[in-house]
């Protein structure tokens, strides 16, 4: 176990102690918890102005909130439809005293695996995370207990992060945060429902993660089905494609993410021509690009590490592959482009949220992000930063109890974070519109898409 | 905390029970064991309650087991715990060689009566006495933190995070099955139940999946629709693949999930699936699931429910902490009655249950359930 000591911040031991109500437990939705019934702080001035609970009157979105003619069955009417509310914890707890001889209130993180796939991306989360850590310690008046962060690095095998997660429970964390990986993140949420510590996942884009009604788990994180929805749309809708290929990595997180893409493209009435597999790493798909390129596509979609697609959309260009190249956010990364080199002109991918954007609360966050770390915060760390605040602003409201803590990230409507507003969905996960990026002259252009903000927002 | 009232008391309780239940709404003043009659179900007239001040070692009970010998076990947040004959609680704890403090699971080897543990880190064998730890590191289990055990012939089953291991007692041999050499589309294995010849494994986001033994193949029930989001048709299949309990008895295989209830009956091969609001289950959020002849005991977050399909008898705790019980049985209007005493808690977690008593373990104590008797009076417990 590393534990981190990291300056502080947060709240006074005699922190309020008392039982929320059914409604602030999430019975349904536009369920807001006031101070009064969870005997929790109230939202401070700045927090109220980004921390929305609830929309009276409304039901949440399904299907992610993609538009319904990606649905399944979306001509038929089902016989029972999930996630129209949020699944409540109703279990005890609420009233529990604080633990004993409480010295700091610690946060555990889950890092990936070192020399895994993911490590440099962990790596990036872990700086969102210290960030937000120590900015909240800084702020700490006398007399308030610190945060702590509670840190293990990932085990590159099935289930490690079941025992990960095991034991931080053992080890007295109030929540915790990380994991990209969709595997590790799915063993961990099952057991935080028997551990009952509730998990802030910021990177992990498995729509199936936040799908298994375990109401301990917020994911700030767009998905999969987000990215992908929009990926269609433009594929198809807008530009027009009608033969659409699939060359995806053979890992879950690519196999995940081209099952969806592939229902989307067909039931827009383009089944995939073609979806054929590589290994991470390989650099040898000869077989792989002539059968792609005698399917004559005139759209194909790329899944997998950026350093590979990269790699490969230069072989495609260079074999004379006429067809429109997409990909998914993780070619906004360097390897994409080293790789890439002038092969990535027109490729068009997802990106979760405008870097380039002027708004305030960015800029800001990316100078204060420079100053500590010497260079620019990516999505990982913004959403790792964003995902560390609420779990800190419900830390410090909440107090040293873990299902009052539950109750305000996870029955969490809206969010204003670094990477703009949230909206979390029934199922608990950020639902917020996505947009697409394409490269011109080796530079990311970032397409013009409204300003999303809850129509609550207004009145703030 | 509720805790376990005098026998005189309980005298007094159970005479109350009897005659002064009120009906709440509709129904008649059929007295709440009724729900007994003309069903298999057996009706709760009164609960127990044990909490921390009586013994227990943790609030949280997590799983309940009787033993072949009549003796109580429960695995708790804080070690493994015995009702001794004199009503005592007595808890095993890590230094008595128990893996973890969390005990998820509780299962017997009914011909030595060894006990088998289900852990949050590791598998431990209680045998004369003895604890004896099992763990990825010292024997072939496929992962520490273990959800569900069921002893089954020679074989030892453990539902662990990373597959489902198989211990071969006879030459303490050790087999792994995931998604590499099975038909668990995800290797996350939840709980294990012995069905006829076969065993069920209840396989998170891969619905159930059947193993023959004799011939070593796999067949998997799925969710037809395959959507988490919708259940598309009504008894066509499991309600959904996430699985959070199996249990089988007398042909009747159920898989309890968070979205609902699902019954396969394997003379028939056919499915009947629940959801509340559209059937009298309690809730779809159901922790477990314990089968004994045709009938299904449910742990619910709103409950403990008992059910043969047709008939079901639901209880609850409503906001004053009063005992509530709902019975519905077909072509009649839903009995919903207060009852003297309540469940220890409504967040249920596992049941026991046979034709004499039940045994709820709940996260804020357990219960026991006292079932009415032939004249409809409270049956006598017989809990050493």
């Amino acid at each position: 176990m590393k534990i981190i000591n990291l300056c502080l911040m947060a709240l006074t031991a005699a922190t309020p102690i008392g039982a929320v109500s059914a409604a602030a437990a999430g019975e349904a939705p536009g369920s807001t918890p006031t101070s009064s019934e969870t005997q929790s702080l109230p939202l401070s001035a700045a927090e109220s102005s980004r921390f929305i609970y609830g929309t009276p009157g409304e039901e949440y979105p399904t299907n992610g909130g993609i538009p319904k003619e990606f649905w399944p069955f979306s001509s038929i009417k089902p016989y029972e439809k999930f996630f129209v509310t949020r699944t409540p914890f109703r279990g005890p707890g609420r009233d529990y005293p604080p633990p004993p001889n409480l010295k700091s209130l610690r946060i555990g993180l889950i890092d990936s695996p070192k020399y895994g796939a993911n490590w440099d991306r962990s790596e990036r989360t872990r700086a969102g995370i210290v960030q937000a850590i120590e900015e909240a310690n800084r702020q700490r008046l006398p007399g308030e207990l610190p945060f702590e962060l509670v840190e293990h690095e990932g085990v590159a095998q099935w289930g490690g992060a079941a025992n990960l997660a095991a034991l931080l429970a053992d080890e007295n964390v109030l929540g915790y945060l990380g994991m990209i990986d969709g595997t590790d993140a799915h063993v961990a949420l099952r057991v935080t429902l028997k551990t009952e510590i509730v998990m802030v996942n910021t990177s992990d884009p498995d729509p199936s993660l936040t799908e298994t009604r375990i109401p301990w788990l917020l994911r700030v994180l767009p998905d999969q089905r987000q990215e992908e929805a929009k990926l269609v749309d433009s594929i198809v809708n807008r530009c027009g494609c009608r033969r659409i290929a699939i060359l995806r990595a053979g890992d879950r997180f690519a196999r995940v993410g081209s099952h969806m893409f592939g229902d989307f493209v067909r039931r827009l009435g383009c089944p995939a021509v073609q979806e054929l597999l590589f290994s991470p790493g390989a650099t040898d798909i000869s077989y792989q690009l002539a059968a792609i390129k005698e399917a004559q596509p005139d759209a194909i979609f790329f899944l997998g590490e950026p350093a590979d697609i990269g790699l490969f959309v230069r072989k495609f260009r260079d074999a004379g592959v006429k067809a429109r190249f997409f990909g998914t956010d993780l070619l906004l990364e360097d390897e994409f482009l080293k790789n890439a080199g002038a092969a990535s002109e027109g490729m068009m991918f997802t990106c979760l949220f405008d870097p380039a954007t002027k708004d305030p609360l960015w800029v800001d966050f990316v100078s204060r992000f420079k100053t500590r770390w010497g260079h620019e915060p990516d999505v990982y760390a913004a959403y790792a930063y964003d995902g560390a605040q609420i779990m800190l602003s419900a830390i410090r409201r909440a107090g040293p109890n873990r299902w009052r803590i539950r109750d305000l990230v996870c029955n969490l409507d809206y969010y204003r974070g670094v990477t703009g507003w949230m909206r979390f969905d029934g199922t608990g996960s950020n639902i917020a519109p996505v947009r697409m990026v394409r490269y011109e002259q080796g530079r990311p252009v970032f397409e013009a898409e409204p300003e999303f903000a809850p129509p609550v927002a207004r009145h703030l | 905390m509720k805790t376990q009232n005098s026998p005189s008391k309980r005298a007094i309780a159970a005479a109350l029970s009897l005659l002064a239940l009120l009906p709440l709404t509709r129904g008649s003043a059929r007295p709440a064991t009724a729900g007994a009659e003309g069903s298999p179900i057996s009706t709760i007239v009164r609960f127990e309650n044990f909490g921390e001040k009586d013994g227990l070692p943790s609030h949280k009970v997590h799983s309940v087991l009787r033993a072949k010998d009549g003796r109580l076990w429960l695995g708790t947040n804080n070690g493994l715990c015995l009702r001794e004959a004199d009503g005592r609680f007595r808890t095993y704890g890590t230094k008595d060689g128990l893996s973890h403090p969390t005990v998820l699971g509780i299962a017997e080897d009914t011909r030595t009566g060894d006990l088998w543990l289900a852990t949050m880190q590791g598998l431990t064998r209680m045998s004369g006495g003895k604890l004896t730890a099992f763990t990825q590191t010292n024997s072939g289990l496929p992962n520490n933190v273990v959800y569900g055990v069921s002893v089954i012939g020679d074989t030892v089953w453990a539902a662990t995070a990373a597959g489902t291991g198989a211990l071969d007692l006879k030459n303490n041999s050790w087999k792994i099955y995931d998604q590499s050499n099975s038909a668990m589309n995800e290797p996350w294995c939840y709980s294990v139940a012995q069905g006829d010849g076969v065993v069920y494994l209840g396989v998170w986001a891969g619905g159930v999946v059947e193993f023959d033994p004799r011939t070593g193949l796999f067949k998997a029930y799925r969710d037809p629709d395959g959507d988490f989001q919708i259940q598309l048709t009504p008894d066509s299949g499991p309600v959904v693949d996430v699985t959070s309990g199996v249990a089988y008895d007398a042909g009747i295989l159920w898989q309890s999930t968070y979205f609902g209830l699902s019954r396969y009956d394997t003379s028939r091969a056919t499915w009947r699936t629940w959801v509340q609001d559209k059937s009298p289950l309690l809730s779809n959020f159901i922790n477990t699931v314990f089968a004994h002849g045709k009938v299904a005991w449910l742990a619910t977050d709103r409950g403990a429910s008992v059910t043969d399909g047709t008939n079901w008898v639901n209880y609850s705790v409503d906001e004053n902490g009063r005992g509530i019980v709902r019975t519905y049985r077909p072509g009649e209007e839903t009995q919903v009655r207060t009852m003297t005493t309540a469940l220890a808690d409504g967040f249920v977690t596992a049941i026991w249950a046979d034709d004499h008593e039940a045994w709820i373990a709940t996260s804020n104590g357990l219960s026991h359930g006292i079932f009415a008797g032939p004249s409809g009076s409270p049956a006598v417990a017989s809990n050493p």
